[in-house]
């Protein structure tokens, strides 16, 4: 674009940087928090917090609660326009019953998938889902949100826009542009080992942000490149859905194939048929693991075919001793417990995608490497927060000097997403423990009031953040900054307090009894109030030292 | 960091051919890495993750080459053009494998 090629990749780091960083910021702090979503679902459903449960017993327990389960009205209102005419009052055909838990999960999530027999597609299925309690089998209620895996985590794949995959598309987009920034970046900067030594927080603010811009974005740039490569891996069948359009034909033939092979059975055989013991070919799935040396945890449990001749049952394992995602998944004759197949070990190819998406997806069990993802992560938002305010604080002056209000806008985006995104995040901690039990009639539903108290309270920091930059129109530093820690500070101490208030557990006893989901979630939080207090100082000094110090001149050598 | 040839259109351009370009010569990789590696004899998912895999990379480089280059109307050319003659390739390995009924 420009005759010079370093000069082209400066100015797509710059502007396609800023666009998306915006975006990348909050996938990057989702995703570090996902990393414990389980453990913020504990938090925020206090009558959750009890020890991760084993797979309990199929057939008395597990059988009679899929049985009753029916799609509710969200997901019918989803299938709806799939189906000619009005769906059935009643699903009578489950296609499939799944039940599934992870080495972190006290709550066992099942899901039951039904034919629409008037569906315009034969393939469409419609969902019922309900979480459970597998020491007794009662139900959560269903306007409990989990707050970590179900809107943390959405939020960090699909900024939880799930209107025709909308929210997946941006995701994906800012990913190829965080792979294209990492790439942009070392061309930018030759001296790359260097960088990794490099930081002079005593400079001016603008030497210091690029320093730290570039040693964050260096010294983690094999987690940044590897963590948005994996991720666009892990969603290309939404981005390219080439094997359910052109290649259908393709996919078909395959997947009759593979049936074929397998002995699994690819339709219904039109026959009912009893089920036999499923606890039974847990019990042989498990003595075949152990046969092997690996353990023996059951993860996810699948009947396809519930009910038919055909029916089989897969009984997978949880992958918790090691990183990629495995399942050695073993089948059985649903209706008579026989042994149909248990999964070949995988092609090098296949492995080499369960180590990509395995690392990504972490349902191994090693806390020292959760927490170095959860540093990977935030050094991730360090690297776009600092790049952020390196746009700002190069243009300020200048921009002060022409009148434009370029620097003003970026600053309050900023603002909005760095330290914005913490307030809404906090106050939806908040709202999770003041709001009532059970809304009154007319309101929405607890759990999405959740989500509604959170959108709001992001907007009306983005507004304060708006109004209190104001100041970056004359070159200066905006109060906004240091205000939004100042909140930061007080939410963060709020949000433990009210945990104690409402749930009685206070950090002595969660530590006391060793109990660290909680305990570590509110650590968390506490010490995000000290490093917001400490910012928010530091912020004071900076925008209290006079203006002719910070213009000090700069090398040349940076876009 | 201004230059005399950037000009909205010329970015609206260039960013058309990185984006859409990239996407349509990305979409020609990926069916075509997956109808050849399936004829091959590979499985058919590890066809599909390996074309996976293989086209972001070819994507990322798509993109950066298209705002390297001198020559933005060739470059088009090359995207549009080879994603769109590698797809036919694939259709027509495709309806090869069909036919053969195995």
């Amino acid at each position: 674009m420009f005759p010079n090629f370093r000069h082209t990749m400066a100015w797509l780091h710059t502007w396609f940087g800023l666009a998306l960083g915006l975006v990348l910021m909050v996938v990057f702090f989702f995703g570090s928090l996902s990393v414990f979503d389980r453990e913020i679902d504990r938090w925020a459903i206090p009558d959750t917090r009890y020890e991760p449960q084993p797979m309990p017993s199929f057939d008395k327990m597990l059988t009679p609660i899929f049985k009753e389960m029916q799609p509710d009205a969200a997901a019918r209102a989803m299938t709806a326009p799939l189906a000619d005419g009005p769906l059935p009052a009643h699903f009578d055909t489950p296609r499939s019953w799944g039940a599934y838990t992870t080495h972190r999960d006290p709550v066992l999530l099942l899901f039951a998938g039904y034919e629409v027999p008037n569906a315009k597609d034969h393939e469409t299925a419609i969902w019922a889902n309900r979480t459970v309690d597998p020491r007794t089998g009662e139900a959560l209620p269903v306007d409990r949100l989990k707050i970590g895996s179900e809107f943390f985590y959405p939020l960090h794949y699909s900024l939880t826009f799930d209107w025709k995959n909308v929210g997946y598309w941006i995701v994906g987009f800012s990913a190829l542009m965080m792979l294209m920034a990492l790439v942009t970046g070392v061309i930018m900067h030759r001296k790359i080992f260097r960088e990794l030594f490099t930081f002079r927080p005593n400079k001016s603010t603008q030497r210091s942000m690029l320093d730290m811009h570039n040693l964050t974005g260096v010294v983690a740039l094999p987690f940044h490149f590897f963590f948005a490569f994996t991720g666009l891996v892990i969603f290309a069948y939404i981005y390219f859905p080439v094997t359910h359009t052109q290649l259908t034909p393709l996919h078909d033939r395959h997947e009759l194939v593979e049936s074929k092979e397998t002995g699994l059975p690819h339709d219904r055989a039109g026959v009912a048929a009893p089920i036999a013991s499923v606890d039974a070919m847990v019990a042989e799935a498990q003595r075949r693991w152990a046969a092997k040396g690996m353990a023996g945890d059951v993860g996810f449990l699948n009947l396809t075919h519930v009910g038919d001749a055909n029916g089989y049952v897969s009984v997978y394992r949880a992958g918790t001793d090691r990183v990629q995602l495995t399942g050695e998944g073993i089948h059985f004759k649903a209706s008579t417990g026989e042994l149909l197949r248990e999964d070949p070990p995988p092609t090098v190819v296949a492995r080499i995608n369960e180590f990509l998406t395995g690392l990504h997806l972490q349902h191994f069990k090693h806390w020292l490497l959760r927490w170095l993802y959860v540093l990977g992560g935030l050094s991730g938002c360090a690297c776009i927060a600092t790049g952020l305010f390196f746009f700002v604080e190069k243009r300020k002056r200048q921009h002060a000097k022409q009148g434009v209000s370029g620097a003003r806008v970026v600053d309050a985006l900023a603002v909005t997403v760095v330290t914005g995104m913490l307030v809404a995040t906090l106050c939806m901690l908040i709202a999770n423990r003041l709001l009532p039990d059970v809304m009154p009639a007319g309101w929405p539903l607890r759990g999405l009031m959740e989500k509604y108290l959170f959108w709001g309270s992001w907007l009306v920091a983005g507004a304060h953040a708006y109004w209190r930059t104001a100041s970056v129109a004359e070159g200066r530093l905006a109060p906004a900054w240091r205000e939004q820690c100042l909140a930061i500070a007080v939410l963060a101490v709020t949000a433990p307090v009210l945990n104690w208030i409402t749930t009685g557990d206070h950090l002595l006893s969660t530590i006391g009894a060793g109990y660290w989901p909680v305990a570590g979630a509110d650590l968390f939080m506490l010490t995000g109030a000290v490093l917001a207090v400490l910012a928010a100082r530091k912020l004071q000094q900076r925008e209290a030292r006079p203006l002719a110090l910070k213009n000090v001149a700069l090398e040349a050598n940076h876009a | 960091m201004t230059s005399t040839t950037l000009t909205p259109r010329h970015i609206a351009s260039r960013t058309a051919v990185a984006i859409l370009g990239g996407y349509a010569f990305t979409w020609g990789v990926v069916a075509l890495g997956i109808a050849l590696m399936y004829t091959a004899g590979m499985e058919f998912h590890d066809a599909e993750h390996l074309s996976y895999i293989i086209g972001f990379l070819v994507f990322l480089t798509a993109f950066l080459v298209a705002f390297a280059t001198q020559r933005l109307g060739k470059m088009a050319l090359i995207l549009v053009g080879g994603g769109a003659a590698m797809s036919a390739v694939a259709w027509w390995l495709q309806s090869l494998i069909i036919a053969t009924g195995v």
